[in-house]
């Protein structure tokens, strides 16, 4: 007999998928999150974007927002709970906030600059969530992408694509920018998929392997010219010696006991292999590990990426050009005044001696 | 189930970052990113259903990809793993050139009907 609280998730998935019903492992979901208040809690957040997508006349899109953020802060809530001795950081809660309530206004104001600047806004929460898990190249290279470049593409084409008002005229927005089409029905599939989605992951969760430890500054080994250079500069080792490299080109360092072998060429004939310490300050930064990460694990991704881009470009091209019919008789006349002119030059060229024409 | 090795518990480092890089994160902490990541596909998904205008819809694939960003991100930071932050690199490119291409489609479009309603091409089915 499965405990109370596995019916919720027997009742949803049961239907749906069968087999789980009979699995002998049984369901971990209750170790992340009672299943009780993620459901319910996702039927409130329906409700709320429900109530706060723009429909036509009087719309209480603040209280379905305000039932909405209810709905996600409560679910931020239980999950802590469940676990208090593991919570996330404080900034976590922050930039969370503001990413998902930036998200909401994306899809429920009825003026697309507007939606755009919220994106914007959204995009730079979110590069605040990575800079907290330690992803700053990725964090500075979202603002940088998104912000910078993807939204300001998509503010001119905004602009581009929408009339101005005439002077003295007030601006009526369209009406497909106000009416949300089929917002019950939308609502209901998309937290039906969040459901799911939060189920299955939190199920998944707590059967992760714990990862193997690492030391950390293991990458270090691949750049042994930066060793070098740094421990030049704190004058642990004089201009002549090096880092010792092994037939992989690697520097042979122990990362745990933060060491480095160096060989000495000062002085004596014979070069002696000594073992110095790593500077304190000698870190592999974020920008090193993903360029390694990229450059030495996924080249061929990388050239994928390029033929998407180059593709992309082509296409935007051809697609944006202004096509410009040239209709088949005045081509042929043109060429022919072409032809003329140029008979017409090549004899005033032979009559005259020839002097300054070309 | 809590993680069983210990975290340090350093103040500045838990205000500030994740525990720290080479530190690994817990399985709740996990579960918390996937929730916010999971939310806001999820609002991408009903904004790409609810509204009309044919380039909300494109900003709310956007913000799809934002979503699977973060948890490529936080798998990543989990496992301790860089390949999650190299696929957020191709994620953006990806990104890209959807807006450069979905763009280019939508100024044409515009040009044809002078509307950006996504109705105004329901006739359009093959």
């Amino acid at each position: 007999m499965p405990p109370a609280h596995h019916l919720p998730c027997r009742l949803l998935f049961g239907v749906v998928f069968p087999r789980l019903l009979v699995s002998s492992s049984g369901l971990v979901l209750e170790q992340i999150i009672n299943p009780y208040i993620l459901y319910s809690l996702c039927v409130v957040g329906a409700l709320g974007v429900c109530l706060a997508l723009p429909r036509r006349g009087l719309s209480p899109q603040i209280l379905g927002a305000l039932i909405a953020a209810l709905a996600g802060g409560l679910g931020l809530v239980a999950l802590g709970a469940k676990n208090p001795q593991a919570l996330p950081n404080a900034y976590f809660y922050i930039f969370s906030l503001i990413a998902l309530g930036g998200a909401m206004r994306v899809i429920t104001h009825p003026r697309p600059v507007y939606a755009a600047l919220y994106f914007v806004l959204t995009v730079i929460a979110t590069a605040g969530l990575f800079l907290i898990l330690s992803a700053e190249f990725m964090a500075f290279a979202l603002i940088i992408v998104y912000a910078g470049a993807i939204l300001i593409t998509y503010l001119f084409v905004i602009m581009l694509a929408t009339q101005a008002p005439q002077e003295g005229e007030v601006e009526v927005l369209t009406k497909y920018d106000t009416e949300a089409r089929e917002p019950i029905g939308a609502a209901v599939v998309g937290f039906l998929l969040l459901a799911v989605l939060t189920t299955m992951a939190f199920k998944g969760i707590p059967a992760l392997t714990v990862p193997a430890f690492r030391p950390a500054d293991a990458l270090l080994a691949d750049m042994p010219r930066r060793i070098e250079r740094e421990l030049r500069e704190s004058g642990a080792i004089q201009s002549g010696d090096k880092v010792a490299i092994d037939q992989h080109f690697k520097a042979t360092i122990d990362a745990a006991a933060r060491t480095v072998q160096v060989t000495r060429a000062s002085g004596t004939a014979s070069e002696s292999v000594e073992t110095v310490a790593l500077p304190e300050t000698l870190h592999v930064t974020n920008a090193e590990e993903v360029g390694f990460n990229l450059l030495r694990d996924h080249p061929g991704t990388i050239e994928i990426a390029g033929v998407i881009l180059l593709m992309a470009m082509l296409g935007s091209v051809v697609l944006s050009r202004k096509q410009v019919q040239i209709d088949e008789e005045a081509k042929m006349h043109q060429s022919q005044s072409l032809a003329a002119s140029l008979a017409k030059a090549t004899m005033d060229n032979r009559t005259s001696d020839g002097g300054g024409g070309t | 189930m809590s993680n069983p090795i210990p975290v340090p518990m350093n103040d500045m480092l838990y205000l500030f970052a994740q525990s720290g890089f080479p530190a690994p994160m817990a399985q709740s902490t996990l579960a918390h990113y996937i929730v916010v990541s999971a939310l806001m596909f999820t609002l991408g998904l009903i904004g790409f259903l609810t509204r009309r205008n044919l380039i909300i819809m494109f900003l709310c694939t956007e913000l799809m990809f934002q979503a699977a960003g973060i948890a490529l991100v936080a798998f990543g930071r989990y496992h301790l793993d860089l390949s999650g932050q190299t696929f957020v690199i191709f994620v953006l490119t990806v990104a890209a050139a959807e807006a450069a291409m979905g763009l280019a489609l939508i100024v044409l479009l515009f040009r044809r009907k002078e509307s950006l309603s996504a109705e105004e091409w329901q006739d359009m089915k093959g």
